[in-house]
């Protein structure tokens, strides 16, 4: 069950990627379920939130006073500008077929923009996306470069929250293995495709690993120049930042304080959030979710029934009235009932010749097996004889 | 000091071969006492056929010897009015007025040239009067129906269409009701029994031939010289024509 689940052991790694001693219990949000499902639904309206209002000038169009010119004109009935001296004077207007005439439903900038989330909902998506960062299966999934990295999730001192020169963040990321995930980020820079471009979204470029701390000391200046690198802090966990586009699975970097604060946020199961109001970590629906394990256990053999490996081939219908093994099968006594019939006709054609025989004035044919019936009733006799004695 | 023992079999390989070691010997138990219970099976149908075959025998000296005393004391031997008929429709499944096209329904009788056993009471004799021009029917004798049941026994089983491939068959639905064999239901057909409700519904309606040398007349009665309507005994004639 998900309360008494193994929490494994994890190892703080000090600045040049050594086990600096200490180590950490893994927080019990790393067993909440993942759910991708909701991790993206969430992620889809959390991230209308952030948009800017656009639409059309509300007087676009409108700016005419035009009227229809009505029927009898041998012109089409929309409204058309008035006056004369110019080429606009008897165009149309107005509509949204017209030049110069309104959009069709002109956008409003009153378009409900963002959307209300339930907190619950957000923070269960929150527990999920963090769950998901520490399955390496996941984030590399999601295209980090994680090959070489000594564990996940990445905890390291707390020394690297009082960085202050990019140079020492990059030297970290390098002792880490970390720095082939920002070297992809280089690899993958490139002109955005569509009009984005002329949209002031020229460039693109992949996401590379997310900086957790818990006390900012300088270390957003030093990682803030790192392309793709994010920093944030453990208090404003950012589902947008651990789930980026709906995926869940981000490569994290988390500090040893922010590492450790993680169990007080989202609570473990035995114990409430102390930092959320209200707050428990979600309950999973299947607590055992190995399916091959579950259908070779001895607790689910033992209650299904044997499989039907049977093949049932449909038997071709012969007419046992011409087929004399069909008959016998559906009638056993067949054998006995042809063979008297048989007999019977024998005999009646014997008995004809007899006749024939006797009119014509000559002997008629022996019948067939008289010396052997003869011979058993003689056998016959005796035993019965003897038995009487 | 511990010692290295070398890799024994998995748990679940061992656990495997006693469950399937077990499977094996209940399935040859099985086998040797389904093998015994069919034997007494067959025994049990021979018997029963043989007995038929002479209750058939005997039934049919019986009328001839009851026609022949009754003969002999200037008197009149007046047979038992038939129990069994053989219904059959000879048209088709246009222009049927509603109240004809329900009682063919009834009979189960939905296409040309099927054919139903009947048991005749009142109920069903005057069912038969609503629809006459649609269909012929008389008395089948043992060898209409012997023919009909081997040669076109269909049955229905789940539904379905089945043939009489086997007395399996047979057992499973009307085990139940004391009918075994095909020569259990033959009898039962014939001798109208208790049970000649389910071994007539048991079988799917008989699928016959049009006749070899054709029809009189379908749209005259019998009497007047045409094929509808009741026909009594030469339905048998027809019968040897169409199955």
């Amino acid at each position: 069950m998900s309360l008494s689940a193994a929490r494994p052991v994890i190892t703080v790694y000090g600045e040049k990627n050594e086990p600096s001693g200490t180590t950490c219990s893994l927080p019990a949000v790393y067993k909440a379920p993942i759910r991708p499902d909701i991790v993206s639904v969430i992620h889809h309206e959390i991230a209308k939130n952030h948009r800017q209002a656009y639409a059309v000038n509300q007087d676009s169009g409108h700016q005419t006073s035009a009227e229809s010119w009505g029927t009898g004109r041998a012109v089409a009935r929309i409204p058309r500008v008035r006056g004369g001296g110019t080429h606009r004077s008897g165009q149309g207007a107005y509509g949204n077929m017209c030049r110069g005439g309104h959009m069709f439903a002109p956008t409003k900038t009153w378009r409900r923009w963002h959307r209300k989330v339930n907190v619950a909902q957000k923070r269960y998506a929150m527990c999920s996306a963090i769950a998901a960062t520490g399955v390496p299966a996941l984030v590399m999934a999601k295209g980090h470069r994680i090959e070489n990295i000594p564990e996940v999730p990445l905890v390291v001192s707390d020394k690297i929250q009082s960085y202050n020169k990019t140079k020492e963040a990059v030297i970290l990321l390098r002792r880490l293995k970390a720095w082939s995930d920002i070297e992809q980020v280089y690899n993958t820079k490139r002109m955005r495709a569509g009009k984005g471009k002329m949209r002031n979204r020229r460039r693109v470029q992949k996401l590379g690993p997310l900086v957790i701390y818990a006390n900012d000391q300088g270390l957003t200046r030093a990682f803030r120049n790192i392309p793709g690198v994010d920093t944030i802090c453990v208090d404003n966990l950012n589902l947008l930042k651990l789930a980026p586009g709906g995926h869940v699975g981000r490569f994290c970097i988390w500090t040893e304080s922010a590492f450790k604060k993680l169990d007080a946020l989202y609570g473990t199961w035995r114990k409430a959030s102390s930092e959320k109001k209200n707050w428990n970590l979600p309950q999973p629906k299947m607590a055992q979710t190995d399916l091959a394990k579950l259908l070779k256990s001895e607790e689910i053999r033992k209650v299904l029934r044997a499989p039907n490996k049977k093949i049932y081939k449909a038997v071709m219908k012969t007419n046992p009235l011409k087929n004399t093994r069909a008959m016998v099968q559906l009638n056993p006594y067949a054998v006995v009932q042809k063979k008297n019939a048989e007999l019977l006709a024998a005999k009646r054609l014997r008995e004809k010749a007899a006749v024939k025989a006797k009119k014509a004035g000559q002997k008629p044919a022996p019948q067939p097996n008289v010396k052997r019936a003869a011979a058993l009733a003689k056998k016959g006799k005796a035993k019965k004889g003897k038995g009487k004695k | 000091m511990p010692d290295k023992k070398l890799p024994s079999v998995p748990e679940t390989i061992l656990k495997r071969r006693k469950r399937q070691a077990e499977a094996r010997a209940q399935r040859a138990k099985t086998v040797v006492a389904s093998q015994r219970a069919r034997r007494v099976k067959r025994a049990e149908i021979f018997q029963r056929a043989e007995k038929y075959v002479k209750a058939y025998r005997k039934q049919e000296q019986d009328e001839i010897r009851l026609k022949r005393d009754a003969k002999k004391n200037d008197g009149y031997y007046v047979p038992a009015e038939p129990k069994l008929a053989f219904v059959m429709r000879i048209r088709g499944i246009n222009q049927v007025a509603p109240k004809v096209r329900k009682v063919l329904q009834l009979f189960r009788l939905r296409q040309i040239n099927n054919g139903v056993f009947i048991k005749l009471n009142k109920a069903t004799i005057n069912m038969l009067r609503i629809c006459e021009p649609y269909i012929t029917w008389g008395t089948p004798n043992l060898k209409s129906v012997r023919e009909l049941i081997y040669k076109r026994g269909f049955v229905k089983i789940d539904g379905k269409r089945v043939p009489i491939t086997s007395n399996d068959l047979i057992e499973n639905t009307l085990g139940k009701r004391g009918i075994i064999c095909v020569e259990d239901l033959i009898h039962e057909i014939i001798t109208v029994g208790d049970n000649f409700k389910y071994a007539s519904n048991f079988l799917w309606p008989f699928k016959l031939n049009t006749p070899t040398g054709g029809w009189r007349k379908k749209t005259n009665h019998f009497v007047e010289g045409g094929d509808f309507g009741c026909r009594e005994d030469k339905i048998n004639n027809l019968l040897r024509t169409m199955v």
